[in-house]
């Protein structure tokens, strides 16, 4: 269950990181649809840590569980910094920094992913 | 819905916390995010098995934390202080990854700059390089400085 909904986030956050990689190039800041689609993707990883939790409390837990736990807050948490900085930057460099919080995403979930698997 | 975004505008120059620079802020913030957890996690659960290892780990965090706070407030102040942090971050992940090279099994890639930051994508080795190239790009030019 945590595996399929690992590849569910790392596609969404790619998709999000290619989308937000043409706006820099087209030289434009973020706009409202991106903060959507990362709403989205903030959604399915708190769906992920729900499951996560589920299974841990009923006793498949993950062989390292300091680090996994780490990994997970931390990631809640990069996406929402990202969207805050959207209203106060209303320059292409929003999307920069929209493309590295999509790219620490996956990064993230590929940890996850391998923390998860042992 | 009733939320809007701001029109988009030119990026201001001369801050280090606008335009390219808020990129920048990011990226520390990321660095110092991810440091601290998983510094104060070595710490607090296992600081005997690699003391060296984990403290310099909390002292990236901490560098981090510093140049992230200094490079987003900067003031001429805040300057001085984010100069330091990158210099010092600098030599950290410099010095951190050659020790880790060199003595191994005290480092068990349990550092953000082991192996020179080879877990992280190499982005703390770069880090301190765009760090102080933005620093040097945003410094204050006038008849009274420099």
């Amino acid at each position: 269950m945590v595996g399929p909904l690992a590849l569910i986030v790392i596609g969404a956050a790619t998709v999000l990181a290619a989308w937000a990689a043409w706006f820099v190039v087209r030289d434009r800041a973020v706009i409202l649809r991106q903060l959507w689609g990362g709403a989205v993707v903030e959604g399915l990883m708190v769906v992920q840590a729900a499951v996560a939790l589920v299974l841990v409390l009923n006793g498949t837990g993950s062989p390292e569980p300091g680090t996994f736990w780490g990994y997970i807050v931390v990631q809640l948490m990069i996406l929402p910094f990202a969207a805050a900085w959207a209203f106060a930057e209303r320059t292409r460099w929003s999307s920069v920094v929209l493309l590295v919080a999509c790219l620490t995403v996956v990064f993230l979930e590929y940890r996850l992913l391998q923390i998860w698997m042992g | 819905m009733g939320i809007k975004l701001p029109e988009q505008t030119a990026p201001a120059p001369g801050s280090t916390s606008s335009g390219p620079g808020r990129a920048l802020v990011a990226v520390y913030g990321v660095f110092a995010l991810a440091a601290t957890a998983r510094a104060g996690f070595q710490i607090a659960t296992k600081l005997g098995e690699a003391p060296l290892a984990y403290l310099l780990s909390g002292l990236s965090a901490v560098v981090y934390v510093v140049a992230t706070v200094a490079l987003a407030k900067g003031s001429p102040r805040a300057r001085r202080v984010a100069w330091a942090a990158v210099l010092v971050e600098l030599v950290g992940v410099l010095a951190v990854g050659a020790l880790s090279l060199l003595d191994a099994s005290d480092f068990p890639d349990e550092t953000v700059w082991s192996g020179f930051g080879a877990g992280y994508g190499y982005v703390p080795l770069v880090l301190p390089f765009l760090g102080i190239a933005w620093l040097w790009h945003t410094r204050p030019r006038g008849p009274s400085t420099d």
